[in-house]
């Protein structure tokens, strides 16, 4: 038996796991989604973000700290903006009751080869003015764009809503399903099928 | 040339899977590997030249992620290599043998070691899949021969 034979038996007994999932298309929805929007802020010491990989950033991130206005909940925000330069990201802004909310996380991207970079200060800040869902106390539902509040509490049927969000002539359309997350596409709406089934 | 990502799957699952353990030598981070690199293919939407051309892009990134994996400082509770190797079914013991001592390589000896003698790559293709040297290549296959066959000796023959 040649080297080669001998080695290709030695590691025919490895096999993935057969939970590998070939979904792609939900799992790059899902990924997109999953970037750094927690549901309001998040004070605790650390926040998990998937960005195509699994990765975690502390919160207590170092690193020079600026004012920069953030959209929150359909309000321009002066929130206080620390990055590292690593891709890691903390703010601290006032709320409504007067006290100071936080957020933190942190996020990489990939390039064509697979490679890791960490996200720069402005593809974090560009995240964090992604379209948002929020489902208040009272029952209502509200998508949150930048200065647009659009209440879809009646808009859904059988659990799903499209909403189409538009800023500087980009349109973005987003796919909700009632407390099950939601995809947003510049292209198209994705279907239902496609995500947190 | 594009195909489905289902087709590609099928035929590429498993050689994406052993790139990424042997860089990996982790079951869970393998298997995250396996699935990024596809949401990475269908993700980007690029063409591909030829069947050689989508095979060794696949590869590389696969390789890719699964080096970011070991980079990373967040690593989750994992099943021990040991662990797992006893969930592995060998043919012979010589394999299991074989088996373990390339997983005690080091990574960069490892990984050329399997591209050559697991996916049959040459060492100008080793080196375009990694983006390394030729000589590179051929030094890290050497010095990775080498301990092979000072480790499993006769079960390893001199070979070029």
């Amino acid at each position: 038996m040649t080297n080669k034979e001998k080695y290709k038996q030695a590691f025919s007994a490895l096999h993935p796991p057969g939970d590998i999932s070939v979904e792609v298309e939900r799992m790059a929805i899902m990924s997109r989604k999953a970037k750094f929007r927690t549901a309001a802020a998040v004070a605790a010491a650390c926040l998990a973000v998937v960005f195509g990989g699994g990765m975690a950033y502390a919160a207590d991130v170092g690193g020079i700290q600026r004012t920069v206005q953030l959209w929150m909940n359909g309000e321009m925000t002066n929130a206080e903006f620390i990055f590292d330069g690593e891709g890691n990201y903390r703010i601290s802004y006032p709320q409504e009751d007067g006290s100071e909310g936080e957020l933190g996380g942190g996020g990489v991207a990939f390039d064509e080869d697979g490679n890791e970079r960490p996200l720069t200060e402005s593809e974090i800040l560009e995240e964090l003015n992604s379209p948002d869902v929020v489902y208040e106390d009272d029952g209502t539902v509200w998508v949150y764009y930048y200065d647009q509040k659009i209440e879809i509490t009646d808009r859904f049927e059988d659990g799903i809503c499209y909403v189409e969000v538009s800023k500087d002539g980009e349109t973005l359309y987003m796919t909700v399903k009632y407390n099950g997350g939601y995809a947003v596409s510049p292209h198209k709406y994705e279907s239902p099928k496609c995500f947190n089934n | 040339m594009r195909r489905s990502v289902q087709e590609l799957f099928e035929e590429y699952q498993n050689s994406l899977y052993a790139a990424a353990f042997n860089v990996c030598r982790n079951v869970e981070d393998a298997k995250d590997v396996v699935q990024d690199t596809f949401i990475q293919y269908y993700s980007l939407k690029k063409e591909f030249d030829s069947e050689q051309h989508l095979r060794a892009w696949l590869l590389r990134v696969a390789i890719n992620k699964a080096k970011n994996m070991n980079r990373t400082f967040w690593r989750r509770n994992k099943r021990s290599l040991e662990d797992y190797m006893e969930t592995l079914v060998f043919e012979s013991h010589q394999s299991e043998e074989l088996f373990e001592t390339v997983m005690e390589l080091p990574e960069k000896y490892r990984i050329v070691i399997h591209l050559f003698y697991y996916e049959d790559y040459s060492v100008h293709e080793i080196g375009d899949i990694l983006k390394i040297s030729d000589s590179n290549v051929k030094v890290r296959l050497s010095r990775g021969r080498s301990l092979l066959k000072e480790k499993l000796r006769e079960e390893w023959d001199d070979d070029e």
